[in-house]
This record gives structure tokens, sequence and C-alpha cells, in this order.
């Protein structure tokens, strides 16, 4: 296997810089990805759509319906998760280790709060340190949702960051505390929140210029555009912020 | 940075890409088959990103504080797209591993194809 | 109002996908009502396809830009005569998701219903895209969402050995998908445009280039792997024998179909390009004609009924390569509907096949023996899909071969005319063998000679596509009239 391996590896590495070898060299202003398409965007990009982050402009706006399905994606992992089989069946109340290395039984410290919770052992620095961090971390996560459009970041960037902040947390607080960040009966809520919105702010864009995910484009209906914007943006980071919670919730065993 | 004639930053993602490849057809250990596709994965978004680079350019956000030249946004967008999909194929991925690992109780190749 | 319908396109993608994203909401505490929504947005989206299909058959090939932004500067969603194939792959799902309402009994625990047909629902929004798109990185998205339901679905019923077989899948299939999103930056960097149109035009006007040649290339291994087609099928056996029946139905039937409509987007791509087409067509011919031999030649040796539809399945596929290869009219008129024909076959035999294994609780010929004698409607579908598959007229697989075997004498490549006839002769061994243990066979299973026909929610999606067989074999040639104007644009371009 080893030796097919290394054989399929030369003849692909030896194709490719022999395709790659004939691109236009990298960073130059005058290739072809930077005129066409690129260019446009770059030009007219803060007119048409009143953001100065042009990535944004590009997921949001001009390629709408990209984000749209890469927010589907990132649903049908959560949903791909949830429909195989639970576990190995030796799913339980999370076990619990304290510091001294002797184990406790995890209901008469249900409500203390120490490195004790966690379901693997953890050292009382890293306990605190994510403690202290971790409103501090949410915050970030809110600004960088909030300032998407402006500075780098966004909706994706956001839940990621409130995903990473999430396993944080189960890993020091213990599963079952970090499970009750995310209220059960709204799971299925919270989930469906980036395909939802996003058709519905879709529909409501087709209402308003008869253009799927069209952004009416007077200067009027700024506040309209606005809104259209944060509501996806919303939608994108809460709905990926709880998949990506309940996907590492999901991996058990 | 070019030399003799080959791009060198494109020649690094393909043979970044190659190391994927390898760990993902060499190894037994399916986990470290995943993290091989997660190599070729970043291999691909690489590729990508630096071919929307401009020499001394900035960040395509249009502030008081940049000017042109601009890199290209598309990339940006295409990589970061790339990425939600490369988590979602990577979660899947490690889902059916945790399936294989609680019914076979292995989770070496070698081991699981001796198995009936 | 005719005037309307275009700008529906759009939503013939999206309504199933937000519709995969209610299901978990609508099924709270009744798990039941999760397939009947499911099986609601899926005949919605078949009324929206039908609309746009009628809006084709009167206007001519349309497109819309996504968000009003002009292609290639936003995304160009565009309806063809080959994008109609949408309207019977809905359709086809309209049939799957009742069948699964009483499958999935003895098959899922019921919290787990939701997502099932969720992930259903999501394989028919990924497939529904990746048909009607004309942009390069909008394919490979869509793409993914097939993938990663495909994956999951084939692994929700089993344990192990079913996970096993998903990872197999899963880990080629994401080498393919990066195949694709490689070649996808590469065509980028070269054209600065994702647009499928704009980008064969600037590959056209810039001449030969290793580069574009690289990023053809890597489309071509990509869907060949979706496709399954010979020497990547591997994966393809194990998964559609394991996955719940519902499910094989719909990988057999409609997702392998990705690997082919990527191949005929890559034809489009490459023509004008300077690429090497002959290399194309030549490599096509060749694997197509090994794998219509290999699928069939390996089938006769399956006891597992699944098994064997899904050796089935490579072979079909060397098939519709094989008229995509010869790039003639007749082969190229006889693949493309052989697409549509075999969809709807397969369909048919591996819902019949479920029903059967779902009553009898048995999945190897050895053991269904005389299984025609308790279940002789269900049966009867089955041998109506066998006889179709074969190709017998007068029923629709009959039609297809035959015009693939015509455009393999057409252009001049008689050998593979005679692949065709191998294939055929394998073909019909292997069903042969198949209907002898069901009909001229005593029941040696307690189980078998106690059977009964299925409920009536898996008996008639069923009974009904078996009649669509036989029918769409008389009127087989409204398809082929159907697509014929594309096909001849298509050649037009390739310059025969």
């Amino acid at each position: 296997m080893r030796w097919l391996g290394i054989a399929l590896v030369f003849v692909a590495a030896a194709t490719m810089i022999a395709g790659v070898a004939d691109l236009p060299v990298h960073g130059t202003p005058d290739a072809p990805i930077h005129r066409h398409v690129g260019a446009r965007y770059l030009e007219h990009g803060v007119a048409e759509t009143g953001m100065r982050n042009m990535v944004t402009a590009v997921l949001l706006v001009y390629r709408g319906f990209d984000t749209f399905l890469e927010v589907v994606v990132i649903f049908t992992a959560l949903v791909a998760v949830l429909a195989l089989p639970r576990g190995a069946g030796k799913a339980g109340p999370a076990r619990v280790v304290s510091p001294s290395g002797s184990t406790a039984a995890a209901t008469s410290d249900a409500d203390a709060v120490g490195p004790q919770q966690a379901d693997v052992p953890v050292s009382p620095v890293v306990f605190f340190v994510v403690r202290l961090l971790a409103p501090f971390i949410a915050i970030f996560a809110l600004a960088s949702l909030y300032r998407g459009h402006i500075t780098p970041g966004g909706g994706f960037q956001s839940a990621a960051i409130f995903g990473a902040l999430f396993i944080a947390l189960a890993l020091v607080f213990g599963r079952e505390r970090a499970a009750r960040l995310v209220p059960v009966p709204a799971r299925v809520w919270l989930q469906a929140l980036g395909p939802v919105l996003f058709a519905l702010v879709a529909f409501v864009g087709w209402c308003l210029t008869g253009a799927f995910l069209g952004y009416p484009a007077d200067a009027a209906a700024h506040a309209v555009r606005e809104a259209m914007v944060v509501t996806l943006e919303v939608g994108i980071a809460v709905g990926g912020a709880v998949i990506l919670a309940q996907l590492f919730m999901a991996m058990e065993g | 940075m070019v030399l003799f004639g080959l791009d060198l930053d494109y020649a690094a993602c393909v043979v970044l890409f190659c190391l994927g490849l390898y760990m993902l057809v060499a190894k037994s250990n399916l986990i470290k088959k995943v993290l091989g596709l997660n190599v070729m994965e970043t291999a691909v978004f690489a590729f990508i990103v630096t071919a929307g680079m401009v020499e001394g350019g900035d960040p395509p956000i249009l502030v008081a504080g940049t000017s042109p030249p601009y890199a290209s946004p598309i990339p940006h967008a295409m990589v970061l797209t790339g990425i939600v999909v490369a988590v979602s194929v990577t979660a899947v991925a490690l889902a059916l591993i945790v399936q294989i690992h609680a019914h076979y109780g292995t989770i070496e190749v070698d081991e699981l194809k001796e198995l009936p | 109002m005719s005037a309307a319908w275009p700008t529906l396109l759009p939503w013939l993608v999206v309504l199933p996908l937000a519709g995969a994203a209610l299901v978990p909401i609508v099924a709270v505490g009744q798990p039941r009502r999760a397939g009947r929504f499911t099986l609601f947005v899926v005949l919605l989206t078949v009324v929206v396809a039908a609309g746009l299909v009628w809006h084709l058959s009167l206007t001519g090939p349309f497109s819309v830009s996504l968000g009003g932004w002009a292609a290639p500067y936003g995304i160009e969603l565009r309806f063809d005569r080959f994008a109609a194939w949408t309207l019977p792959l809905a359709g086809l799902f309209a049939f799957v998701v009742p069948f699964a309402w009483r499958y999935l009994d003895g098959t899922l625990p019921p919290e787990r219903w939701a997502v099932f047909y969720a992930l259903l629902l999501l394989n028919l929004g990924g497939l529904l895209g990746f048909s009607v798109t004309a942009d390069l990185f909008n394919l490979f998205v869509a793409m993914e969402v097939v993938s990663l339901s495909s994956y999951a679905l084939v692994a929700v019923a089993g344990r192990g050995v079913a996970a096993w077989a998903a990872l197999k899948y899963l880990l080629l299939g994401a080498v393919s998908s990066l195949l694709v999103l490689f070649a996808v930056g590469l065509l980028f960097t070269l054209t600065g445009s994702l647009n499928l149109l704009d980008v064969t035009i600037r590959l056209a006007a810039g001449g030969p280039s290793p580069a574009a040649n690289l990023a053809l290339a890597s489309l071509t291994v990509a869907f060949m792997v979706k496709a399954a087609l010979f020497p990547l099928h591997v994966w393809l056996p194990d998964a559609h024998a394991i996955a719940p029946s519902p499910v094989s139905a719909v990988l057999s039937g409609l997702v392998v179909k990705v690997g082919i409509v990527g191949l005929l987007r890559v034809l489009e791509l490459a023509v004008g390009s300077g690429a090497p087409l002959e290399v194309f067509n030549q490599v096509l011919m060749l694997l197509g004609a090994i794998a219509i031999v290999m699928g069939a030649f390996l089938a006769i040796f399956q006891n597992d009924i699944k098994l064997m539809l899904a050796y089935s399945t490579i072979s079909n596929i060397g098939y519709i390569v094989l008229g995509l290869g010869l790039a003639s009219p007749f082969a190229l008129i006889g693949g493309s509907v052989h697409v549509f024909n075999h969809a709807l076959i397969k369909v048919t035999l591996f819902l019949a096949a479920g029903a059967i294994i779902h009553q009898t609780g048995f999945r190897t010929l050895s053991d269904l023996r005389g299984v025609a004698r308790v279940m002789p409607q269900t049966s009867a579908a089955m041998a109506i899909g066998a006889v179709s598959i074969v190709g017998l007229p007068p029923t629709a697989g009959f039609v297809c071969k035959w015009y693939i075997a015509l455009g393999a004498f057409e252009a001049g490549q008689g050998g593979y005319g005679f692949a065709l006839v191998f294939g055929a002769l394998f073909i019909f061994v292997y069903y042969v063998r198949m209907l002898n243990a069901f009909y001229f066979q005593q029941p040696v299973r307690p189980e078998v000679a106690a059977a009964r026909e299925p409920p009536w929610s898996m008996r008639g999606p069923v009974l009904v596509l078996a009649a669509l067989c036989l029918i769409m074999g008389i009127l087989g040639g409204i398809p082929l009239t159907f697509v014929e104007p594309a096909v001849s644009d298509l050649l037009l371009s390739m310059g025969r």
C-alpha cells in the first residue's frame, strides 16, 4: 500500500506541477484574476452594496446563493451526524475526576463549580484562564459579527469563535453544564436559523426587486438593505454556532 | 517567488497537497487518513488564496487605511466557503469513525480488513 | 403569468433545502409528521419543476441571474433541455418518500426519522442545484451538499459495517471534491471568472494551455469517481448494497448521475479550449466499455440482490459514458436519455427489492427462492424492471441501448458496439438467474413462504413505477426528441 501511495503521489505531483507551472506568476496586479470580475467588485462594490469589506460583499450580495448553500452544507453535517446511531452505549453522566485523582459521584458536586467538573483531568490554571477569558471571547465574537462589513469578520468567523468557546467551556466545565447553554427545546429552531433566515431574506428580496436575494438599490432603501444583511449575518452566526456546539455534543464515545 | 521559471508558492501548495494525499493513502489509522484529507484541503485553500494576492497589496477592505492595489476578494470568499465545507466533511468523517470504533473496536485499516 | 416562471428557478433549489431545515421542527413530538411534510415539500418542488419544463418547451432555454447581478458578476442559473432532468429527478423522490414511511418502521428508531427525511430533502435540493447552476463554484458547493447527505444516508441504518462502507465512500468522494475545487481555482486563476459560459469563452480565446488541461483532467477524474466509472468504482457496491433500500434507490438512480452531468459540463468547458478532446473521448469510450462488461460480469456472481443491482449500476453507467465518449448524435441522445431511463428503472428495482427484503427478512437469491408465489405483485414489478434494464423491447431500456449501439456504428467504432452486446448478454444471464429463483423454484425459507405483499404505501410506488417503465418504453420517442436539439447544439459547438 505504501509503495502504491508513493507512486500515486509522485504521479500526482508531477502532473500538477506541470500544469501549475503554466499559470501566470501570482502577485502581479495585471494577472487575469485581478481584472474582469474582481476588478468590478473592487471598483463598484462600495457603491453597489454599501459595505466596505469586499469579501463580505461578495459573500452576501454578489454571490449570496453560494453562502446559502454553504449554510446548508454545515446544516447537512449536523443532520448527518445526528442521523447516525448514538454512541457506543456507554454514554452516561460525565465522569468526574478531582485534581487529587480520586473519583467522586457526579451528583454530589453538581452545583459546585471547579476543576473537578471536567470530563478529563484539568489543571486549575487552565480552568481559571478559560473562565476569565470566556466573556471576552464572546464579546470578540459578537464584535466580529457586528463589524463584519467594515473590518475582517462576519457571520462564519463569529460562529467559529462561538463554537470554539463552547468547546473550551465543555472541556473545562464538563459536557452536561455546557449543554445547558443550548437548551434542548431551542435546538431544532436555532440550528435551522441559517437556511431558514436566508430563504426568508431571499423571499423579501424577491418581492422587493423581482430577483432572488436581490437588494433594493435606491438610496432610500438603505435601512432595508442593512436589515437584510444583518438578518443574514445573525442567521449565519447563531445557526453556525449552535450547529458547531451540537456537532461537538453529538460526538460521543 | 520564482525559481527556475517555477512559481515556488504554487509548487509548495502542490507539494503539501501530495503530502496530504500520501497520508490519506498510506497511513493505516483512520484518524490519520482524515488528517491527510485536511492537509489536502488546506493545500487547495492556500493555492486559491495565493492566486488572489497582490505583491505589496492591501486586503480588500476599502477603508481609510487601505489603498489599491487590493487583493482579489473572490478567492477569500471561495476559501471561506471551502473551510466550512471542509469542517462539515471532517465532522461527518469523525462521526463515522466513532461508529466504526464502537462496532469493531479498532480504527486501523489493517485490522479492519482482517475482520469478516 | 408565463413570463414569471423563470424567476421561480432559484426556488426549485431553495424549497427542498429550506424544507429540510424545517423537518426537525415540524417533527417535534410526532415523528410521523416528518414523512408527510417531506412528501409535501417534494410535491411542491415537482410542481415548480413541471412549470419550468413547460416554460422551457414553450420558449426555449432560459437563465436567471441571482440577486439581479448579471453573469459573470453574479451567479447564473440556467435551465436548458438537459436541466429538464430535474423534473423526473424530483418526481422519483416523490415515490421514494412514501415508500420510506413504512420501510423505516423496522429500520430506524422514530427519534431519527426526522433527520433521515431531512437528509433526503438535502440530497434532492443539492441534486437540483447541481443540475441547474451555470457557475463553477456553485457547482462545487451543491455537489458537496449531495455528497455529505449521501455519506450519512449510507450509514444511517447500520452499525459499524455501514459506517465503514460510508467512510470509504467519504474518503474517495472527498478527494474527488477537492479535485473539483482545485480545478475551479485553476480555472479562476486563468480566466478571472467563475461562470461556465464565460470561462469557456475565455479558455478558447487563450488557446491551449497545460494549466487548463490540468484543470479539465482534474474535473474528469473527480467526476469519474462520482459516477463510479471504472476503475474508480470501488466505493459503490458496498455503499449501495448496505444502505437502506430507499437510499440505494436514490444513490444508484440519481446521485451517481452527478458524475455524468459533471462530465457533460467538462465537455462543454473543453470545447474550443484547445484541450485534447479526442483523448478525453477515447478514454471515456474505453473505460465505459470496460465498465459495461465488468459490471455485468461481476453481477452474475452475486447472491445478494442488492449487490447485484449495485454492479448493474456500474454497468449502466458504462453505457452512458460510452455514449458520451462516442460523441455522435445517436450515441449522445441515447446516453442522455439513458440517464433518465436508468434512474427510473433502478429506483423501481431497488424499491421492489427493498419491499421483498422488508417483508421476508432475506436478501440473497438462495434464500428468496419462490418469493413470487407469495408476493406476486412486487415480483412482477421486479420482473418488469429486470426486463427493462436488460433492454428488451418494448421497455424503456431498449431504446437507449439501441441508440447507443447505433451511435457506435455511426461513429465508426464498431468494436464498442460489441461491448454493448456482450454486456447485454451478461445482464440477461443474471436477471434470468434472479427471475428463475423467484418464479420457478420452491421456497426454502419458512419466512418466505409466510410472507405477504407489503403495505400500500410501499406497494403503490413500486407498482406505479413498474407501470412507468412499460409506458416509457412505448412512449420512448418523446424524451429522445426532447433531448435532440440540445445534443445537436452540443455537437455543433464541438465541431462535429
